[in-house]
């Protein structure tokens, strides 16, 4: 039977499958930034210039606030499962995850200087970051009505 | 916070210890020091309620407002 435990499992268990993820793809970053280069259609500000070394450098940095996002799934998760749910620090890992979401979506907007296609990934990042800023808004609120509802006596 | 809580002073001229009165009214002693110590947020009608007819008083000897 399912239940809320397995879920929660199950969850966790994703987020170390997407960090292993994460970690086999930075070693093709390189070598697909090349490949990128030479099948890509050149549209873009500076389409005339080589898109490697700026597709590297910025896919690492995505790939750092990827990481910064799974460690703070990973603190949610295991507040969730010791049912610690409405803490500050559940908040602050939102927060974490909106401004990391955000800081990956202005740097594809960088990105699509070289290559306009990455405008569509910098507003797809920035989005989400804008939809879990809101997310932390709630959240942040519903740890005010926790604490006054734990300290009405 | 600008309402102050009395109740110990109220406790203190009644004689009751922080255990008794709490048992009496039907509240953890951690809720009850909650209280005291002026870190509740909010206190129920119900709870002000058996306070005041445990300790004898009105709500005002128990809670006081003080502008800041």
């Amino acid at each position: 039977m399912w239940n809320k435990n397995k879920s929660l499992f199950l969850s966790r268990i994703l987020t170390d499958v997407c960090a292993g993820l994460a970690v086999i793809f930075a070693f093709f970053v390189p070598g697909g930034a090349e490949w990128y280069n030479y099948i890509s259609e050149p549209i873009g500000f500076l389409a005339d210039k080589n898109v490697t070394v700026p597709m590297i450098i910025i896919i690492y940095f995505c790939i750092a606030m990827a990481f910064c996002v799974l460690w703070s799934l990973h603190k949610l998760l295991n507040n969730i499962a010791n049912e610690k749910v409405f803490i500050p620090e559940n908040t602050s890992c939102l927060r974490m995850i909106s401004w990391a979401c955000m800081l990956a979506g202005f740097s594809m907007a960088v990105l699509a200087l070289w290559r306009a296609i990455f405008v569509f990934f910098a507003f797809l990042l920035i989005f989400f970051g804008l939809v879990m800023r809101v997310l932390k808004n709630v959240f942040e609120n519903a740890v005010e009505i926790k604490s006054e509802n734990d300290f009405t006596i | 916070m600008p309402i102050i809580v009395n109740l110990d002073v109220m406790m203190a001229k009644r004689k009751i210890s922080s255990m008794e009165l709490a048992e009496r009214i039907g509240i953890t002693t951690a809720n009850l020091s909650i209280l005291k110590t002026g870190k509740a947020k909010a206190v129920r009608f119900s709870t002000l309620e058996k306070i005041c007819e445990e300790l004898d008083c009105q709500p005002g000897d128990i809670l006081e407002f003080k502008k800041e």
